[in-house]
């Protein structure tokens, strides 16, 4: 038959690819694990998609690696020869930096990426680097977040939700980004997690079978696959370090390149960061800092979420808390207050809870070449942060902890708590 | 509530296959159900005006019942046995026709917070269509005003959002007809055919140049331009190729699902893009770009300014009558973009080149022998009409808007 010939011809090849599609994204057919080193390229790519996916990271963490997540954002990205990758790799460690974090990730992304790793972190260790700039009193922008939004992640989120103060809490700030509104049936999924209520058969089902399903194939097929590189930064970096380890002499060579690299301004901030990203507008950043303030704002509460996480995982991690550099914060006028009061009160935050195990960095914000440009460490602040990494992850399985999560962190009322109203537990000499 | 925006995402293509099984069946079997046609558009239009969008939805009613009444009026006044046929009549017409759109299109410059509540998808283009209508009553070309056929031309779903402009009597001669069994399979193949390279367009290169490069290049551009002389910089180049690059794909590729859709329902809706960047002049670039829009702003503007100022002998040139066509048409669908500057400019821009362009090939005719016509003159009349139009695209992006007032 004419007809059926011609239709063919035109929806026979249609038909054929759209049943293929279907069988590869929505079947759960697993597919073969990344080899190791695409594992490890995927841990010091800081790409996107190893950060919003699930595969890689879960293979990275049960393999014989013994992957340990560094936690951050931009800082993660400045791979000189002391960042941790470099020296975990140079001096042989136990362990190896899963580094999880890019510019404009903050608690509330971190939270879901953990939160879909759960199974793989239990009992497991971490490090956290907090930066205080996301402590704004708007907290996360919407649009950054929607940058790093896993729609995976929360489907994830969501088949495991519970009537919790932190699911509800998180699913409530989902639904602030435009990210969560998205997809009608997760919407409403969402909307109903925020208030308590358990999902419907059809939402647990296109969740679970349908949506999940489908994204955690794009994600075994895809993440793998569009890995930047920085095998380069980590060779280059290796070879400048001495084979042996000992810490004046790596200190002395930190100074070194340190000041090699930074001659062209009086910041101490790498020249081609300089040249980049403050000479052009150096004299409109004159004091443009003067009005920053880093101790209000939903930020407390996301970042509860994942303290919270952490603690139903039973992890142990050390927090970091970066300084800012002096004279940089000198020129745009950044109060020494502001961040003493982020402190003060982050450092509450942790300590009521149980979270004891903090490098505070805060002042050490006037030594040389600590940080590689205004608020990133590099060279010395890496090796220093190393003599804190290096005997927590002699082993990389957590003691038992106790934590006591307190909700009173996921309120308004907590979000506006002033520094000074909350007791100072800054350990001035750790 | 579901709401769906046109050809956004792949649940509005899941949709409308299964909407459009029943008319594809149908038409296999030479037959037309017409019933069901209306049904299918009215749950499509429900479909996009519901929810969040009832808004728009409900001036999309008022709208409409404007000018149906509107239509039917002059349609009525210009069958009057006597022939009735006032300018003032059509002129005021037309004025009305066009009240809504300019309403809606004005008050931004007075509230530019809140768009109009008159405002609603697409409105732009069933304005274009009513007024082609109004026009040809006036040239006696339609005779008859039928509300159910102008309901289904004007409410038309596949091309409701952003066109292609149809014209009425091409429309209702495609809707009278059934189209015999092979000539549809030859509709459906290529309706197939546009909705696919429609993706390919759309959601794969205009993805790729709008979302993925456009932002990068915009921002290395924002960053380097920072201390140069009006923010020039070899990366705002990137911005333009980029941007046109995209305007092209996103643009087509919507447009392609339209015509791809129509061809389906055994409509020919006119095509809106042929090759455009192989134009190799500007006004060759108009007969491919946007053409269902420059064809409209051709045959009701700029060809009806010329007439009137030939027939009432206000200027003596021909030439500067053209000029001032071009000056008019462009001015005026500049400022139908919006009310910026960079829109503005984009139509004066345009206007210019087609001047230029005229005076050139009368230059030419004069001396035939000043350049010779061969492959490489040919292709450098392509490259440098692309990039004329590149340019005008990067007025056009508004992002010297950002490069030079953003800051502030």
């Amino acid at each position: 038959m004419k007809r059926r010939r011609r239709l063919w011809q035109i929806f026979g090849p249609l038909i054929v690819a759209a049943v293929a599609i279907t069988m590869i994204m929505v079947l759960p057919i697993s597919f073969k694990q990344a080899n190791s080193k695409t594992v490890e390229k995927a841990a010091t790519s800081l790409s996107a998609n190893v950060l919003k996916g699930e595969s890689l990271k879960d293979q990275a963490m049960s393999s014989s690696g013994n992957y340990v997540p560094f936690i951050g954002s931009s800082e993660l990205s400045r791979m000189d020869p002391f960042h941790p990758s470099i020296l975990a790799k140079k001096y042989h460690r136990d362990y190896q930096p899963l580094l999880l974090g890019a510019p404009g990730t903050q608690s509330l992304t971190h939270f879901f990426s953990v939160n879909g790793m759960s199974a793989s972190l239990r009992n497991k260790k971490a490090v956290v680097i907090i930066s205080p700039q996301w402590f704004v009193r708007k907290g996360v922008q919407p649009n950054m977040f929607s940058f790093y939004y896993s729609p995976l992640q929360t489907t994830t989120f969501l088949e495991h939700a519970k009537n919790n103060a932190m699911d509800r809490y998180a699913a409530k700030r989902l639904l602030q980004m435009p990210s969560g509104t998205s997809d009608s049936i997760i919407h409403q999924a969402l909307l109903q997690v925020a208030v308590g209520l358990p999902l419907t058969n059809f939402q647990k089902f296109y969740i679970q079978d349908i949506k999940g399903n489908a994204l955690k194939t794009q994600d075994d097929v895809f993440s793998r696959l569009f890995l930047k590189d920085r095998e380069r930064y980590i060779q280059k970096g290796l070879k400048h370090l001495p084979s042996k380890y000992n810490f004046t002499e790596l200190d002395d060579l930190a100074g070194q390149l340190g000041a090699g690299e930074t001659g062209s301004n009086p910041f101490e901030v790498k020249d081609s960061f300089y040249s980049r990203r403050i000479e052009p507008l150096e004299p409109k950043l004159k004091g443009s800092q003067r009005h920053f303030n880093y101790q209000y704002g939903p930020e407390y509460s996301d970042f509860q979420l994942l303290l919270n996480k952490f603690s139903q995982l039973h992890m142990d991690v050390l927090f970091v808390i970066p300084p800012v550099n002096y004279r940089w914060a000198e020129y745009t006028g950044l109060p020494q207050k502001t961040l003493r009061n982020f402190d003060r009160k982050i450092t509450y935050q942790l300590r009521s809870q149980g979270f004891n195990n903090i490098d505070d960095m805060t002042n050490d914000d006037k030594e040389d070449y600590f940080m590689q440009d205004t608020i990133h460490l590099g060279w010395r602040g890496w090796l220093d942060l190393d003599q804190e990494v290096k005997p927590f992850l002699e082993t990389t399985k957590a003691a038992p902890q106790n934590y006591q999560i307190k909700q009173h962190f996921y309120t308004k009322a907590w979000q506006k708590t002033p520094a000074k109203a909350v007791p100072n537990m800054v350990k001035t000499a750790d | 509530m579901i709401n769906l925006q046109p050809y956004e995402n792949p649940m509005y293509f899941g949709y409308l296959l299964i909407g459009l099984l029943p008319i594809i069946i149908g038409m296999l079997y030479e037959k037309r159900f017409r019933w069901y046609e209306t049904l299918f558009s009215f749950c499509f239009l429900v479909l996009i005006f519901d929810g969040p969008k009832l808004g728009q939805g409900i001036a999309l009613i008022g709208y409409t019942i404007f000018e149906v009444l509107l239509t039917w009026g002059y349609v009525r006044y210009r069958t009057r046995p006597k022939g009735a046929n006032k300018t003032s009549i059509f002129v005021l017409a037309v004025i009305l026709s066009i009240a809504p759109l300019v309403v809606v299109k004005f008050t931004p410059l007075f509230d530019p917070q809140h768009p109009s509540i008159f405002g609603f998808l697409g409105i732009s283009y069933l304005t274009f269509k009513v007024v082609g209508m109004i026009m040809e009553t006036r040239d006696g070309m339609i005779k008859e005003f039928n509300i159910l056929k102008f309901l289904q031309f004007l409410l038309f779903f596949p091309t409701i959002s952003s066109g292609p402009i149809d014209r009425y009597r091409r429309f209702i001669k495609d809707y009278d007809r059934v189209p015999t069994k092979e000539k549809y399979l030859e509709l459906l193949e290529k309706g197939v055919h546009y909705v696919m390279i429609g993706f390919l367009y759309k959601f794969i290169l205009g993805y790729f140049f709008g979302t993925l490069l456009l932002p990068n290049i915009e921002k290395i551009a924002l960053i380097n331009g920072h201390s140069n002389v009006l923010g020039l910089s070899w990366s705002l180049v990137g911005v333009m190729y980029a941007y046109s690059m995209y305007l092209f794909f996103d643009f087509a590729g919507y447009s392609l699902f339209a015509v791809g859709i129509s061809y389906i329902m055994g409509i020919q809706t006119p095509i809106n893009f042929n090759k455009p960047f192989a134009s190799w002049n500007i006004k060759e670039f108009w007969n491919r770009w946007h053409m269902t829009l420059s064809f409209w702003f051709r045959d009701y503007i700029y060809m009806r300014f010329v007439f009137f100022m030939i027939k009432h002998k206000v200027l003596k040139s021909r030439i500067a009558i053209a000029n001032l066509g071009y000056v008019v048409l462009f001015l005026i669908m500049g400022i139908w973009h919006g009310e910026t500057w960079y829109y503005i400019v984009y139509g004066l821009f345009h206007a210019t080149v087609m001047i230029l362009t005229d005076a050139w090939l009368r230059f030419k005719k004069k001396h035939p022998d000043l350049l010779p016509s061969n492959r490489f003159t040919k292709v450098m009349s392509v490259v440098l009409t692309f990039h004329v139009v590149c340019f005008s695209f990067l007025i056009f992006s508004g992002f010297l808007d950002k490069l030079w007032f953003g800051f502030r």
